[in-house]
């Protein structure tokens, strides 16, 4: 940024990613909300993606964009360009709505889950708010209020007309678990590499458990050639929604510790998430 | 010796763990690799092979619920484990199989 040739750039950029969406139809595009889970083996790019399709989404629409982090270590808070925060949920947001030991949580009375986003999700570039599961620097053993207080924001959250955009730690277990259960798309976002292609075939079981709700896909991410996109899908057994081609640009931003769009806004990376915005807006109508 | 690789996913930890093992295990060292990931791909950097890695059974599962006549570890990376190339000993420590939406 700064350079006034790139800021002409970012706005050409912006403005074809938004008559894209014109194309869709406003009302309809108004109306619809788009709840993605990015999940994937560590590395392969969820939280890079993620950041990026956030901000891209919160230029095309007027409804509010919520990115939740539910890793315990920093990640999308870099790629968007918002604070990361140490500081876990208060505790005396929620309250179990039973007296035994296995009753569930909800949200103290009085409290919204608007409120919650007002208060602790802090908006940063393009709009975008953060809800972070707040950042683990200790021993936590137990799971304790203030990470119930996440999940139950997560899961109202769920019935708003919000976006939410999701960023999972890498691996199977938080997504095995039900912590995407608030998409209505998983994404798994795998490189053409064995370890990479193993975690996302796992994860493709997923599909198999859902109650018809929610659908899984796969993201080709870091290509090279066009095989890598369909040994993907053939080797996951995944249908294969995008792909994002290798682009140096993503390293630099990385190395830096700036969000994609904040180097190279007309990267070869930044036009695909931007086409994966479009799709994922096409599926959820 | 007993070293733990921990790390931020991507950084290298695998395959670093990978190569260590292997390097101490062609030194003459006996080595076991264990593979603490719950989702477990350290038999492909070691060199064992995709769907042989997948069919490995995690230790925990190898331990159960017996606990009056529970068997060593030395037993259970016997029979848990598998070989991986230069003569290093693999196993899983925990595996996820499948969704569990009961989980919290």
């Amino acid at each position: 940024m700064g350079e006034p040739n790139e800021q002409v750039r970012e706005q050409i950029s912006a403005a074809r990613i938004y008559r894209r969406f014109r194309l869709l139809g406003d009302a309809a595009w108004q109306s619809v909300a788009v709840r993605v889970a990015f999940v994937g083996k560590g590395g392969a790019g969820k939280s890079v993606i993620a950041g990026t399709f956030c901000r891209l989404l919160a230029r095309t629409t007027s409804h509010r964009v919520v990115a939740i982090d539910s890793d315990p270590l920093p990640g999308l808070a870099l790629s968007l360009g918002v604070p990361s925060t140490d500081t876990a949920l208060p505790p005396e947001l929620v309250e179990k709505v039973g007296d035994d030991p296995d009753s569930t949580w909800q949200l103290r009375s009085g409290i919204t889950v608007m409120d919650t986003v007002e208060q602790y999700a802090p908006e940063g570039p393009d709009g975008v708010r953060l809800l972070q599961f707040g950042k683990l620097r200790g021993h936590v053993r137990t799971v304790g209020p203030s990470q119930q207080a996440f999940r139950v924001i997560v899961r109202d959250l769920a019935g708003t007309d919000l976006h939410l955009i999701g960023d999972l730690p890498g691996g199977t277990r938080q997504a095995f678990f039900g912590w995407a259960g608030f998409a209505q798309v998983l994404v798994v976002v795998a490189e053409a590499t064995p370890s990479s292609m193993l975690s996302a075939r796992r994860l493709a079981r997923l599909a198999d458990v859902d109650d018809g709700t929610q659908m899984v896909v796969a993201l080709a991410n870091k290509t090279v050639g066009p095989d890598d996109a369909e040994q993907l899908g053939r080797f996951s057994g995944l249908r294969v929604i995008g792909t994002i081609p290798h682009d140096p640009a993503v390293g630099a931003a990385e190395r830096e510790g700036v969000p994609l769009l904040d180097v190279g806004t007309s990267s070869p990376a930044v036009e695909a998430v931007a086409s994966l915005v479009e799709t994922l807006t096409r599926e959820t109508l | 010796m007993k070293i733990a690789v921990v790390g931020k996913g991507g950084a290298g930890k695998t395959t670093t763990s990978a190569v260590l093992a292997r390097t101490l295990a062609r030194s003459g060292h006996r080595v076991v690799a264990l593979d603490c990931d719950t989702n477990p791909n350290l038999g492909l950097s070691l060199g064992v092979g995709l769907e042989p890695t997948e069919a490995l059974l995690s230790l925990r599962d190898g331990v159960g619920d017996e606990v009056e006549h529970a068997r060593t570890w030395d037993e259970i990376v016997d029979r848990f484990g598998t070989d991986a190339p230069d003569g290093v000993r693999l196993a899983l420590v925990s595996k996820i199989e499948d969704p569990d939406f009961g989980c919290p």
